[in-house]
């Protein structure tokens, strides 16, 4: 009875980590930017892999304390991942699309933001060349 | 361990195959840099999670401890990464 119990909760979480994989990949194949697809691709990462690790250490087929330090790992790894991908992105000026108020522009110091200085003026892209062709001979 | 959990976790090995499929399709057609990137490291995620499975389903546990080694590679490869396309301001 109780062993039936247990079978039942692993096939549930293994077809939960199958579920969330399946989302992620949707996102990164539908949503329009960069910005987006993060917020879909740390779900895989983090809720996927959680859910299959569940599964093996309720059968029993992973050393517990191997499967929670992975556990561990992947739930610092995501978020960290994803703000240096989101940080990264804005600092290269990929435009926001689905975009209605940009909260970060406003705050930043007038001619300080990557994006609306690349969708104003193609100078910039200009400019940052020469300031990497600098930055190469230095 | 009974049939129709092995069942299962054979149907869900072949959906993250055909993911990974998919994935590098998209790291293939990818519009910039960074969204290269981000299939990359979301391929490395689902190729972790097929050794998990494996590790399930042929009661190897040290399928788990190769996924912990991928799983750090990994990591710091795309943070690395990240890091020096920003610097460098490759798109």
């Amino acid at each position: 009875m109780l062993q039936t119990v247990l079978h039942i909760a692993v096939v549930l979480a293994i077809l939960a980590g199958t579920v969330f994989s399946i989302v992620g990949v949707l996102g990164l194949i539908r949503l329009p930017d960069v910005y987006t697809r993060l917020h879909a691709t740390g779900k895989v990462s983090v809720f996927g892999l959680l859910f299959l690790l569940i599964a093996a250490m309720l059968l029993g087929h992973a050393p517990v304390g191997k499967a929670i330090l992975l556990i561990v790992f992947l739930v610092i790894a995501g978020p960290t991942l994803s703000h240096a991908v989101g940080a990264a992105a804005y600092q290269l000026g990929i435009p926001l699309k689905l975009v209605e108020r940009n909260d970060l522009s406003e705050a930043l110091p007038a001619g300080d933001d990557p994006v609306s200085n690349r969708k104003k003026s193609p100078k910039s892209d200009r400019e940052s060349k020469g300031a990497q062709e600098k930055r190469t001979v230095t | 361990m009974p049939d129709y959990i092995i069942y299962i976790l054979n149907f869900s090995l072949g959906i993250h195959l055909l993911l990974i499929a998919i994935c590098v399709h998209r790291v293939w057609k990818g519009e910039n840099g960074l969204d290269r990137l981000l299939g990359v490291d979301l391929l490395g995620t689902l190729i972790l999670a097929v050794l998990v499975i494996i590790a399930i389903r042929d009661q190897q546990p040290l399928y788990i401890d190769v996924a912990m080694g991928l799983a750090a590679v990994g990591f710091t490869s795309s943070i690395l990464l990240a890091k020096y396309m920003a610097d460098q301001q490759l798109r």
